[in-house]
């Protein structure tokens, strides 16, 4: 069964006189272990397809499913708590707490959720994201690609089925980007997880089991093979 | 517990200011309850001793003890277990330099409103009389002859006891003797004994039957009736409610204004699925923290204080009092937070991470 499904969704957009569809109508299935990229120009839907799949606003028709369930209707505290449970999120911008440094981030998250990636993983996590050291440190201190790997730390934290990212790189040089990328390649390859990326970097693709591309809202599944851009690949 | 306690450990300045300011309020709450408490007590100090029932007035006194005037055989103590005649009479008393308006009230020694004599001996001779320590801490002395204002007699300071204030005057329990001379001098003799009232003790003061010229009035009537208590105590009370308002305002802005800079933060937690209960209840104990930690340091501030007025500012503490008090304040503020919850609650993770 697909992790993440969604039926004849779109999404309609009104301001005034005017209505925008940002999402016209499309279907969509991601497996458990797919890396899936999403790219498309700036306005063409990205953000839009990724907050629907991820239940953070409803769509205009049709259904969301995550792991076979409807999240279309429920009340937003069910969703909220579907979100915790099933959905990480790895946001554009830093999506940390200022007030917190990294290990109270991932803290904060026991507080709310049980049933965490053990210790023993976390720390693996850590070494693999190069942020073991910087578990004392504020948001504020640490770098841009940094504050983007303790964002992808506190994602996989809570040991979702899927994992949502609204171009993660977009604030990282290419080798922190790659690097990234690579993560979320291993956390869908090792752990069977849904990895969704949206991006409009097109050399992110060679990592994607999958590449959709998304013009005006309408969302179309690239044939080409991804591997025939991984001229760029530096490793 | 755990977003607010980090939050204001990462953010020392801004939360200790909160603090100062409930601190600041605390303390003039704690303050105002500690004057009205000990102007109250400068009022009714003597009569709250006496551990009474009620008293009984003319009905013409409008419970003015020094309005009211009675014959010594007007009551004969029926429906009482105890009572006590009381006669009484205000007057400014000098010694040297010394100077102090006094309530002299005349008793009889065996009556149960007589003092306890902290300090030498209890009245024995017409014209002695025991003393309400604070004209100690004025300068008097035991042994110290009193010229009185109005009279030409004086009176003698035999001993001291304590808590014994009426109408903020301390007050010389002396005998009915002592007080007939102070009243009316050398035809003292040929005058009649008259009393101001008399002071009863008893289950239920509605059993006492007296003359239809006379009243029976409750201790606490009697007390609030006397010139200026009420209008005195309501002011302050009302002062005391006002910060209660205030404190809850104040943090209510405060909170707010913090809730607000914090939308796209919580907004990111929300996003994450952190629920807004959980949002809430960390803002709610974050206010309860401030005002606590404030409402503790007014507390200590203003015993502290009381260690250093003068004797002359009537600030008297009542822990009970300071104790509700303090609990009001916390409350209040509590509530204060409870405004910013909806704000809380309305964030759209959406808007807040820009999607
Ligand atoms: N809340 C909204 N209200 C109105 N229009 C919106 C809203 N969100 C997105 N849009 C519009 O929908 C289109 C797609 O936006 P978005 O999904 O953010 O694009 P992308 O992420 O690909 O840059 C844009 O034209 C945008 O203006
Ligand atoms: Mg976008």
């Amino acid at each position: 069964m697909a992790l993440l499904q969604l039926i004849n969704v779109n999404k309609v957009f009104k301001s005034g006189q005017t209505e925008i569809e940002a999402l016209k109508t499309t279907s969509f299935a991601a497996e458990g272990g797919e890396l899936i990229a999403i790219i498309g120009p700036s306005g063409s839907g990205k953000s839009t397809f990724l907050t629907i799949a991820g239940g953070l606003q409803s769509p205009s028709n049709g259904e969301v499913l995550i792991n076979g369930q409807d999240i279309t209707h429920l009340k937003e505290k069910q969703r909220a708590s579907i979100r915790l449970q099933e959905i990480g999120f790895v946001l554009q911008s830093s999506n940390l707490v200022p007030f917190l440094n990294v290990q109270q981030q991932l803290q904060l998250l026991d507080k709310v959720k049980k049933n965490n990636m053990e210790a023993e993983k976390l720390k693996e996590l850590y070494d693999s994201l190069g942020i073991a050291d910087l578990m004392g440190s504020f948001p504020s201190d640490l770098s841009g690609g940094q504050r983007q790997r303790v964002a992808i730390a506190k994602a996989l934290y809570t040991n979702p089925s899927i994992i949502l990212a609204d171009e993660p790189t977009a604030s990282l040089d290419s080798d922190r980007a790659f690097e990234v990328m690579e993560m979320l390649k291993k956390a869908a390859t090792n752990n069977g997880k849904t990895v969704i990326v949206v991006t409009h970097d097109t050399r992110l693709i060679q990592y994607c089991d999958k590449v959709y591309k998304i013009t005006d809202g309408q969302l179309k599944q690239e044939v080409s093979n991804a591997m025939e851009s991984s001229s760029f690949s530096n490793h | 517990m755990f977003l607010a306690w980090n939050e204001m450990k990462n953010n020392k300045l801004r939360f200790s200011l909160i603090v100062g300011v409930l601190t600041l309020v605390s303390y003039l709450v704690f303050f105002l309850s500690g004057l009205a408490n000990g102007l109250e007590n400068l009022n009714k100090e003597a009569v709250v001793k006496w551990d009474a029932d009620g008293i009984i007035l003319t009905e013409e006194s409008d419970i003015n003890l020094p309005q009211s005037s009675m014959n010594p055989d007007e009551y004969d103590g029926n429906g009482a277990s105890e009572y006590a005649t009381l006669g009484q009479f205000n007057a400014i008393a000098t010694s040297g330099e010394q100077k102090s308006p006094v309530a002299i009230f005349g008793i009889s020694e065996d009556e149960f409103i007589m003092p306890d004599v902290t300090e030498g001996r209890a009245f024995k001779y017409t014209g002695e009389v025991v003393a309400d320590d604070s004209l100690r801490e004025e300068g008097f002395q035991i042994g110290d002859e009193l010229k009185l204002s109005s009279v030409d007699e004086t009176l003698t300071i035999s001993g001291f006891t304590e808590d014994a204030r009426f109408n903020a005057s301390p007050v010389l329990y002396g005998s009915f003797e002592t007080l007939q001379k102070v009243r009316f001098g050398d035809s003292a003799e040929n005058r009649d004994y008259k009393v101001n009232g008399f002071v009863v003790r008893t289950g239920n003061l509605d059993e006492i039957e007296v003359a239809d010229s006379l009243q029976v009035v409750p201790t606490q009537t009697f007390i609030e009736g006397m010139p200026g208590y009420s209008e005195q105590s309501l002011t302050l009370s009302f002062m005391i409610y006002f910060l209660f308002i205030i404190s809850a305002v104040i943090l209510a802005i405060f909170l707010y204004v913090l809730t607000i800079q914090k939308i796209s933060i919580f907004g990111v937690m929300k996003a994450q699925g952190v629920s807004s209960g959980y949002l809430a209840k960390s803002v709610v104990a974050q206010t309860f923290l401030l005002a606590l930690a404030g409402t503790i340091i007014g507390f200590v501030l203003t015993i502290a204080t009381g260690y250093f007025l003068p004797a002359a500012v009537p600030v008297a503490f009542n822990y009970m009092d300071m104790l509700i008090y303090g609990a009001v304040l916390v409350f209040v503020s509590v509530l204060g937070a409870l405004f910013s919850i909806q704000t809380i609650v309305k964030i759209d993770p959406l808007e807040a991470i820009g999607g």
